[in-house]
């Protein structure tokens, strides 16, 4: 009988039922696209970010303090530690390897060049640079990745050539000499002989110290400086979680005796990619080093991050406000629209319970198939979205499909509650009189 | 009459009519809360990225060292060509500008760069640095200094010891009331005030570079810093790039996922609205049928309607974009610790839109024109 009288009421009136029907399937399409978004967006802003470039250093642990002023390290080659080139594979072998995106070894070498007659900071790093990883591949970096807002003009100098990119301000006071193109003559500053020709392939701009000297890659600068496999820094372009209290803590704990973290607090700082998880496991592999946050970096991306995710879920709160809303509406209009309908049934002796009943399971069948087609509609659009604002397509997530048509089914069972409270106090008499 | 028939209609059938207020008074409270947000929002992220102290770099036009008394330093500028070219400058979008001069001096033995400069203003420029101690308070005041984190571990400093810089044959002495981590070079340097040491490397009036806090968007920020360059052809003027470069792209990118989930709502709560209005119109046909039955022209009646649904959306609209207004003030407080303030412009928009919802909604009744009120009367 209730299963007849249901079946009854989706024949009669079809087209009442489509009407609601669109409504759940819009509003479900929207609160799944936005909720697809809003779980997928972290990753994918955190990883827009990076490209704010490096954000941890990596020093040696040094015996003298660096004296360094404008980005110039001014210590003798001879003096200070120096880091070997040839552990640089195993950060790709650390718990979060997977979050090290790129990383660069600088290493500085005060030089004189004979075509200006001047002393020059000569940098030696990677552009393009393999790096073979203790696991046997290979991972691909350099300054392409950690300082992705470098402007060459030319072309960058090959891995290991004899060639050299010169700084914008250089070029500019000696222009002659620093033509693309010309050979340069380089040696280390105040050692005589073991003088090398370079091919100047590209002018740099960094705003930054960079403008002032010439880049050359790590190897040449190594064999200029006579330290063959060292470097002086390492810049590490890391895809990092914000910092909230449990990351200042087991920062903390690094350095100061008074605090510990308990094993559980331990284990869930170490498996969460703070930046300072990240930097304590860099500063496992590579033994005698200290790893810095690079902090005008890593602060802002971590600011931005938490405050665009805060504010993407209030967005996403109220896209499920108002497709509750717009199910609900309809709910109860369906109900008021039929309170005719409910006076018969009244009449006829009908309970309550049965017409509640009868109008609360109408409104859970529509639920779930609105809400199941919503679900794949806003699938849809989520992939839609994620592929015009992000470039790659959000993926669906399934585990959404269960609290799309839960969510449906709370909110349109909400929706024709008040009404049928109200409609439990009809008088059958009044509503089919029509008033 | 015509207004009266409107109220008449208003007070008629509350369980509808307040199913379609709720509707529209909370869609305008989302849309209007959603257009203050979204047009806040570029502004409040702009100023995120800004907060991170200096922007612009004043230098020498030679960044190459140069041999002054036996030491090496840095090329040099004059301290007053750079303070005169700031003053031809309007200042009010210099949040803070600093002038540094950095010496490498001795202490304990140990060469360690040493830069003095306005403390007062640098405690602005770099707002990332963490401080044990407190800041120097004051531009002039020669006799306390900051120390960089590996400086102190190396010299064993902490915050009230006593630091002795020597130079060549001078020497200086200043009182540690902080010690910085900074997480950058600065860790491995000591801050002390400019006069002091110019007055150490005897310097007097000279500075190494200027640092520069300009507030304002990237344009903003390189228009200053071109008319900066024009103002002291002899020196670099560079905005730091860094941020600067990733902030267009970034904001594009945050804004455009914010406008599509807002579009997303905004399609959804007119629907909405506009779904709830038919419903109501189609519910008047009763009374269409009554009121052409007793002679009321097709076009008064639908008059009647259209009046009935333009109050409803106004009044709607207008309790609605109060309450967003509130909505967007209390989500600027919770997302950017500083209220979004309400744009006069939502306040027309919203309604507007509400109306043209709910007139839209009402399209049904003009198919009314065709029936024929014995049909309806009769409860077909």
């Amino acid at each position: 009988m209730f299963a007849r009288l249901l079946g009854e009421s989706f024949a009669r009136n079809p087209r009442r039922k489509v009407l609601t029907a669109a409504a759940l399937v819009i509003g479900m399409a929207v609160a799944t696209a936005t909720l697809t978004i809003a779980l997928e967006v972290g990753d994918r802003l955190a990883r827009e970010f990076r490209s704010l470039g490096a954000n941890l250093l990596v020093t040696p642990e040094s015996d003298t303090l660096p004296v360094e002023i404008g980005g110039v390290d001014y210590r003798p080659v001879d003096e200070g530690a120096y880091l070997n080139e040839a552990d640089l594979g195993k950060l790709k072998t650390i718990f979060w390897r997977h979050n090290i995106l790129g990383f660069t070894p600088f290493l500085d070498v005060p030089a004189s060049i004979s075509e200006t007659g001047a002393a020059t900071t000569l940098i030696g790093t990677w552009y393009q640079h393999e790096v073979p990883v203790p696991d046997g591949t290979k991972f691909e970096t350099g300054a392409s990745a950690t300082h992705p807002w470098w402007k060459v003009q030319g072309r960058w100098f090959t891995d290991g050539a004899d060639e050299c990119v010169v700084g914008a301000s250089l070029a500019g006071k000696y222009p002659a000499a620093f033509a693309l193109g010309k050979t340069i003559h380089v040696a280390q500053n105040g050692v005589s002989g073991g003088v090398r020709s370079l091919v100047v392939t590209g002018i740099i701009s960094t705003g930054d110290a960079e403008d002032n000297a010439v880049l050359v890659p790590l190897a040449v600068a190594q064999e200029i400086s006579g330290h063959p496999g060292k470097f002086r820094q390492l810049f590490v372009s890391a895809l990092t979680k914000p910092a909230d209290a449990l990351a200042e803590r087991g920062e903390r704990a690094q350095t100061d005796k008074g605090i510990q973290l308990t094993p559980t607090e331990y284990d869930r700082w170490f498996c969460s990619p703070y930046i300072s998880s990240i930097g304590f496991q860099i500063r496992t592999v590579l033994p005698g080093t200290e790893v810095h946050a690079i902090r005008r970096v890593a602060e802002t991306e971590g600011r931005i991050l938490t405050r665009v995710g805060t504010l993407l879920w209030i967005v996403t709160l109220a896209a499920l406000g108002a497709a509750a809303l717009a199910v609900a509406a309809t709910s109860a209009t369906t109900v008021l629209e039929r309170r005719a309908e409910i006076g018969v049934m009244k009449a006829l002796g009908a309970s309550n319970a049965l017409v509640s009943g009868i109008f609360l399971a109408e409104q859970v069948l529509l639920a779930i198939a609105g809400g199941a087609i919503g679900f794949f509609v806003g699938a849809g659009l989520a992939r839609f979205l994620g592929e015009s604002i992000f470039g790659t397509p959000a993926a669906p997530r399934l585990i959404l499909f269960p609290v799309v048509l839960a969510l449906a089914a709370i909110i349109a069972m909400a929706g024709s509650l008040v009404p049928l409270r109200r409609a439990a106090h009809f008088r059958p008499a009044v509503i089919l009189r029509g008033e | 009459m015509f207004w009266r028939l409107v109220f008449q209609l208003l007070r008629g059938s509350r369980g509808r009519l307040a199913v379609a207020i709720l509707a529209i008074v909370s869609g305008a409270a989302v849309i209007s809360a959603l257009l203050n947000l979204d047009l806040g929002v570029q502004n409040k992220l702009a100023q995120e990225f800004r907060t991170l102290g200096a922007n612009i770099v004043i230098s020498p036009a030679s960044g190459a060292p140069a041999q002054i008394s036996g030491a090496e330093v840095p090329s040099l500028m004059p301290e007053r060509d750079v303070q005169a070219a700031l003053q031809q400058l309007p200042s009010a979008q210099v949040a803070a500008a600093a002038p540094y001069l950095y010496i490498v001096a001795r202490a304990q033995n140990i060469p360690v760069v040493v830069a003095g400069t306005w403390l007062d203003q640098a405690q602005k420029l770099d707002v990332t640095w963490k401080l044990e101690g407190n800041w120097i308070a004051s531009r002039a005041d020669d006799s306390h200094c900051l120390v960089g984190r590996n400086v102190a571990r190396r010299l064993h400093l902490a915050v009230g010891n006593p630091l002795d810089l020597h130079y060549l044959d001078r020497s200086a002495q200043c009182s540690v009331t902080a010690i910085v981590d900074a997480g950058g070079t600065e860790d491995n340097q000591v801050f002390a005030s400019l006069r002091a040491v110019q007055a150490l490397a005897n310097l007097p009036g000279q500075i190494g570079l200027a640092q520069l806090s300009v507030t304002g968007t990237t344009q903003v920020v390189a228009d200053y810093a071109a008319r900066l360059a024009a103002a002291l052809p002899q020196y670099q003027v560079r905005p730091i790039r860094q941020v600067a470069e990733a902030e267009g792209a970034l904001l594009g990118r945050i804004r455009l996922l914010i406008v599509s989930m807002v579009l997303l709502i905004l399609i959804l709560t007119a629907l909405c609205v506009l779904g709830t209005m038919a419903a109501l119109a189609m519910e008047r046909r009763k009374d269409v049928g009554l009121m052409k039955s007793l002679g009321g022209s097709i076009s008064r009646i639908v008059g009647i309607f259209l009046a009935e649904a333009g109050v409803l959306g106004a009044a709607g609209g207008l309790l609605g974009t109060i309450l967003g207004a509130a909505l967007s003030y209390w989500m600027g407080l919770r997302v950017f610790g500083t209220a979004i303030a309400p744009r006069w412009e939502v306040f027309p928009a919203t309604i507007a839109l509400m109306v043209l919802v709910t007139l839209t909604g009402a399209i049904p009744l003009r198919l009314l024109g065709n029936v024929k009120p014995a049909d309806i009367l009769r409860g077909e």
